[in-house]
């Protein structure tokens, strides 16, 4: 299924990269309801680590410093914070692309969780969230969720590429 | 490459020289939408629950408010009479009046975030209805934060418990004065409380008005724990919000205290000039009771 992917340019599923993107917005909007959804982890990075990881006619380095200021935004942090740590885990996936989209989608997980925990990190030194020890359990365990979530999204990615594409034609 | 260096000045710009507003404000615009559709699942489940009350649980929540109301409305009539004592108290020292009639706007809280990283709410009043960076916005128990972002049709406020907000306050028993910082979770805590102060478990925290920005006499938070460390010349108190910065669902914009104070001179100052106007009504005004006693005699 991955070799149909080569055939595939960002061109043809703009709308649903839009689409997944603007998704995505709205679950991260979600996730700032509850403390208790710490675990969760942030769905613009994880959609933007898809598509960048997976089509390689494009860098999405755009894509990510926009998203990364939409995050901003949403999150009330310092303009430019998120869009720095989206850029560098960006660019930290365009280096390893190539060997990323030979993996099948439970090791794309534990790559991905890798990502998330230098996210994490990040995200730590720029922001000091104050955690409880609650709070600090899902905080570190979010980039392990990645690795349950990342596989069903990434399945549902494919499917709607393969969807997409062929409505295209 | 590019973006990297973007990123980065965007970031120094926004955080020393605070000239990204309108960017963020452009932002916060286009994030309106999204945050209205991650609402909606909310709503629907309130317009679902709400279905299912009763009607005897309707009636008797009616009862309760028209209970509240009249209540309400006793103690405003003694504040007013308290209102009035005040100012006559304060034309006899000659200070001027501090107890203004601020204007007040009523929003609706459309969105809010509970997070760690940040806690605010977004509120359905924007720049088009007046709303400005720095006005305090207060439910019916205190004060919950100040507006910190404006776009044309909402605005964003820090609540108080978000470790990013700092506010003057001063115990309401003792008169001390104090800064209230956010802590996450619902929390607050009181800094710059010499040791050898006394607070108490319970003691109420009200805005001070110190720094202009948040009006004085506001209830703030709650004392709920004091803690006296031999090696720190102050005391560690924490403190929990009085405002319900998770339940309520409507909130007061107050006016800026400056602008108020502003107007206020400027009405002060157009009333000296017609001074000798208000002194001619006046007797006018005493003698019409009179008047009407006559005709009714």
């Amino acid at each position: 299924m991955t070799s149909k992917f080569i055939y595939i340019r960002t061109a043809q599923i703009r709308g649903l990269i839009l689409l997944t993107f603007f998704l995505a917005l709205i679950a991260d909007s979600m996730n700032l309801y509850g403390e208790t959804l710490l675990f969760l982890p942030p769905f613009t990075l994880l959609i933007l680590l898809y598509w960048s990881g997976h089509f390689l006619d494009r860098t999405y380095i755009t894509s990510a410093f926009i998203l990364g200021l939409m995050c901003d935004g949403l999150y009330q942090t310092t303009l430019g914070s998120h869009a720095l740590i989206y850029v560098s885990l960006t660019f930290m996936m365009l280096r390893q692309r190539g060997r990323f989209k030979g993996y099948t989608a439970l090791q794309q997980g534990f790559f991905i969780s890798f990502y998330l925990l230098v996210y994490q990190v990040i995200s730590f030194i720029f922001f000091s969230p104050v955690l409880n020890q609650n709070d600090a359990i899902s905080y570190w365990l979010m980039p392990l969720s990645a690795i349950i979530i990342w596989p069903i999204l990434a399945f549902l990615l494919r499917q709607g590429t393969f969807q997409a594409t062929e409505s295209s034609e | 490459m590019v973006a990297f260096i973007l990123a980065v000045t965007v970031m120094a710009a926004d955080h020393y020289g605070h000239i990204m507003g309108s960017v963020r404000g452009a932002l916060l615009t286009a994030l309106n939408p999204i945050e209205r559709i991650a609402t909606y699942p909310q709503h629907l489940y309130q317009s679902m629950a709400s279905e299912y009350s009763t009607r005897n649980k309707l009636l008797l929540e009616n009862q309760q408010l028209n209970t509240e109301l009249l209540l309400l409305k006793a103690k405003q009539q003694q504040l007013a009479n308290l209102q009035m004592e005040v100012h006559r108290l304060e034309a006899l020292l000659g200070t001027t009046g501090k107890m203004n009639d601020q204007s007040v706007q009523i929003a609706n809280i459309s969105f809010y975030s509970n997070n760690p990283l940040a806690q605010f709410v977004t509120l359905n009043k924007g720049q088009k209805d007046g709303v400005e960076n720095q006005q305090t916005v207060i439910d019916a128990n205190g004060i919950m934060g100040q507006i910190v972002q404006t776009t044309p049709s909402s605005s964003r406020a820090l609540l108080i418990t978000d470790p990013d907000h700092q506010i003057p306050v001063r115990i309401q028993r003792t008169a001390q004065r104090g800064i209230l910082t956010g802590k996450g979770h619902d929390l607050m805590q009181l800094n710059f409380i010499p040791y050898n102060s006394e607070v108490k478990v319970g003691d109420i925290l009200e805005s001070s008005g110190l720094g202009g920005v948040f009006p004085q006499g506001y209830p703030v938070a709650r004392v709920s724990k004091v803690e006296a460390r031999r090696e720190n010349p102050y005391l560690t108190i924490s403190a929990l919000p009085i405002a319900q910065l998770h339940q309520t669902h409507k909130v007061l914009i107050l006016g800026k205290p400056e602008k108020e104070e502003e107007e206020n001179t400027a009405a002060s100052n157009e009333s000296q000039n017609q001074q000798p106007i208000q002194e001619v009504q006046q007797p006018a005004k005493v003698n019409q009771p009179k008047e009407q006693d006559e005709s009714n005699d």
